[in-house]
């Protein structure tokens, strides 16, 4: 009220606070980490992924899709795809298992079980590539056990798929751990003192508590699922259209001197992935805004 | 099925405990615990944090199972039953609500787990949910989300939500340890009312003796895993049956005093006694009294030497402080306005009515 009464008797000079695109902070120093974090997101993600498009923007429509739409790069795309949802779901499921046993329970070994959790993020790729074409193959520890059952692990799309989970495992585990602990267990002996089984009060106490942080985990599995390529190329035996994953179809290019057709699969993956992302995102609004807190 | 809030009473369960006992790890949280409950009783557990009440509410609930021991519902042995099948009404400290459903979803949760052949119908259920929610004084929050209620609004929520499974046992734990003097005190009435309207058993555990002493017909008092008394609030506090109860439960004056040929002495000198007093045998000896059980003498030889050290109003006499000559101790007395001591001054207390228990005090 006060305020439009002496709006006219503003001294010249001194303007009316102007519109601004951020809340007011005590907390002093945001024009310069703002600016700091803008310049260093641009040049460490977003200036690489615009000359991916630029790059792809200079070749014609006709070499576009005869590299990036072509019968193997589009197999590949389905198996890097697939393999990485496969392998994110997998993840999902026991990574939430493991987290909670890390959550719930005392046992022996408990640091130690801790530790194995994020080997996979300390092991070189190679390393496990290896490790499991080792192990998988045909006369290996595990696959020479396999081989007469008719399971073939190495050098097929199963074995991608459990390279994928290996090197996804960590995302799931670690997103959910602190979720699941910060449920009570007062909470479930709640769900239980009125009536409710154990499924019941996982599925319907635990489970919508936990579904944001999974989703999360998911899609951090699945995002470094469809970029791997170190320890994928050693177990998937690379043969066109059967177990060719679409960063190596990038490299193949790349060694043809190809660098336009590189970019296009790239731009293809880079699309799908955001795409899929966004939808994981979405998902996860949706669940959160169910939860709020 | 139509709800019966008004008058349970004929439901209310009658609980019996045989000889529990508790133990985790090496310690010994109960130790042959042998108690009875009336149906439609309220029942208070009062101990210090350590003395097993919260472990024992856990057992009668079926969220923990005794070592030894049998648990008695009805006089039916449900000793290993599960929480889920006995059918009671658990209230957390924590009020443990589901927080990812409207405080409507979390009070129809007990009956929408339910088996499809005892499930009511969704009107049913709906018409239920409305009814507690307007039973806790919360029935235009139903769409409301538990994040969004205050302390005492939520645990009106656990209320409900406990009460929808029509339990024939009510059971609490410091239901309200983390709300403010306030609230708690509104609380503390609305329950009592509450229990007496529906009509079941209740049992809560306290460390608040106000509480306990203010809302129970019977007090159970607890100290190490054991009982100490269990009596109405008016005999806990005239009759305390150990030093510990009467030290625990009230404000008091403690002593330590020698028993010897039938009399209580004290630094060699006979302390003359209230008629009346039962003493204990030949020994040490703890003497207590309430503040409002004393006056000032001026004869010397009739009660304890103290120099006064601080007065101050309370609420309608004046309660003074005293440091006893010869002893380590305080002494807290009330006396009326006209007369009060100064700080500083003499004062000869006599206590006029003491009770005397064997031992030593604790360190």
């Amino acid at each position: 009220m006060t305020a439009t009464a002496t709006a006219g008797h503003i001294p010249p000079g001194h303007r009316m606070r102007r519109p601004c695109f951020r809340a007011p902070s005590i907390i002093p120093g945001f024009g310069l980490t703002f600016g700091l974090s803008l310049t260093w997101l641009c040049l460490i993600v977003l200036i690489p992924l615009s000359a991916v498009f630029i790059k792809t923007a200079g070749m014609g429509w006709d070499h576009f899709s005869s590299v990036a739409l072509s019968e193997r790069a589009i197999a590949a795309y389905r198996l890097s795809f697939g393999a990485s949802l496969g392998a994110a779901f997998i993840n999902a499921v026991f990574g939430l298992m493991i987290a909670w046993i890390l959550v719930r329970y005392d046992f022996v070994g408990k640091r130690v079980v801790n530790a194995l959790v994020d080997l996979p993020f300390a092991l070189p790729t190679a390393v496990a590539g290896i490790a499991f074409t080792s192990l998988y193959a045909d006369n290996g520890w595990i696959g020479q056990y396999l081989e007469p059952l008719g399971i073939k692990v190495a050098f097929t799309q199963f074995g991608v798929v459990i390279t994928l989970v290996f090197i996804g495992l960590p995302f799931v585990v670690r997103s959910v751990e602190p979720v699941l602990a910060d449920i009570g267990k007062d909470v479930e002996e709640a769900s239980a003192s009125l009536g409710a089984t154990r499924a019941q009060t996982f599925r319907r106490v635990i489970l919508p508590a936990i579904l944001p942080a999974l989703l999360t985990g998911f899609a951090l599995a699945f995002a470094r699922g469809v970029g791997e390529y170190g320890s994928v190329i050693f177990i998937a035996g690379n043969m066109p259209y059967e177990t060719e994953i679409a960063p190596l179809l990038i490299i193949t290019q790349l060694e043809q001197y190809d660098y336009a057709g590189a970019t296009a699969i790239a731009t293809v993956m880079l699309i799908a992935s955001f795409s899929l992302l966004l939808l994981i995102n979405l998902l996860q609004a949706w669940s959160r805004r169910r939860t709020v807190d | 099925m139509a709800l019966r809030l008004s008058r349970q009473g004929d439901r209310a369960l009658s609980i019996k405990l045989d000889t529990i006992s508790k133990n985790f790890g090496g310690f010994t949280a109960l130790g042959n615990i042998n108690l009875e409950i009336e149906p439609g009783e309220f029942l208070a557990l009062l101990g210090p944090s350590g003395s097993g009440k919260t472990t024992l509410l856990r057992i009668i609930a079926g969220l923990e199972f005794p070592d030894t021991g049998r648990v008695y519902y009805d006089g039916d042995d449900i000793t290993d039953l599960k929480v889920a099948d006995r059918g009671v009404g658990f209230v957390f400290q924590h009020y443990a609500l589901f927080r990812h459903m409207t405080v409507a979803d979390n009070v129809a949760f007990g009956l929408t787990v339910r088996k499809r052949r005892d499930r009511p119908a969704k009107s049913v259920i709906q018409a239920r949910v409305q009814e507690l929610l307007d039973l806790v004084q919360l029935g235009h929050l139903g769409k409301r989300y538990p994040a969004q209620l205050s302390g005492g609004q939520r645990q009106r929520v656990a209320l409900a939500r406990a009460l929808a499974v029509e339990p024939r046992l009510l059971l609490l734990d410091e239901p309200f340890g983390a709300l403010d003097a306030r609230v708690r005190k509104d609380l503390r009435r609305w329950l009592r009312e509450l229990h007496d309207s529906v009509g079941l058993t209740s049992i809560f555990v306290t460390h608040d003796q106000d509480e306990a002493l203010e809302l129970a017909d019977r007090v159970v008092v607890m100290d190490h895993g054991v009982i100490e008394q269990i009596d109405t609030p008016q005999k806990i506090y005239d009759e305390p049956a150990s030093a510990f109860v009467f030290d625990f439960v009230g404000e008091s004056n403690q002593v330590a005093v020698t028993i010897a040929g039938g009399e209580a002495r004290l630094f060699d000198r006979t302390l003359p006694l209230p008629a009346g007093t039962t003493l204990p045998g030949d020994g040490p000896a703890r003497l207590f009294f309430r503040p409002h059980d004393a006056e000032i003498v001026a004869d010397d030889k009739a009660g304890l030497a103290a120099t006064v050290t601080l007065t101050r109003p309370n609420s309608g006499s004046i309660r003074v402080e005293g440091k006893l000559d010869g002893l380590d101790r305080l002494v807290e007395i009330d006396v009326p306005v006209e007369g009060a001591p100064q700080v500083g001054e003499r004062i000869i207390v006599r206590p006029t009515r003491v009770k005397l228990y064997a031992g030593r005090a604790e360190a």
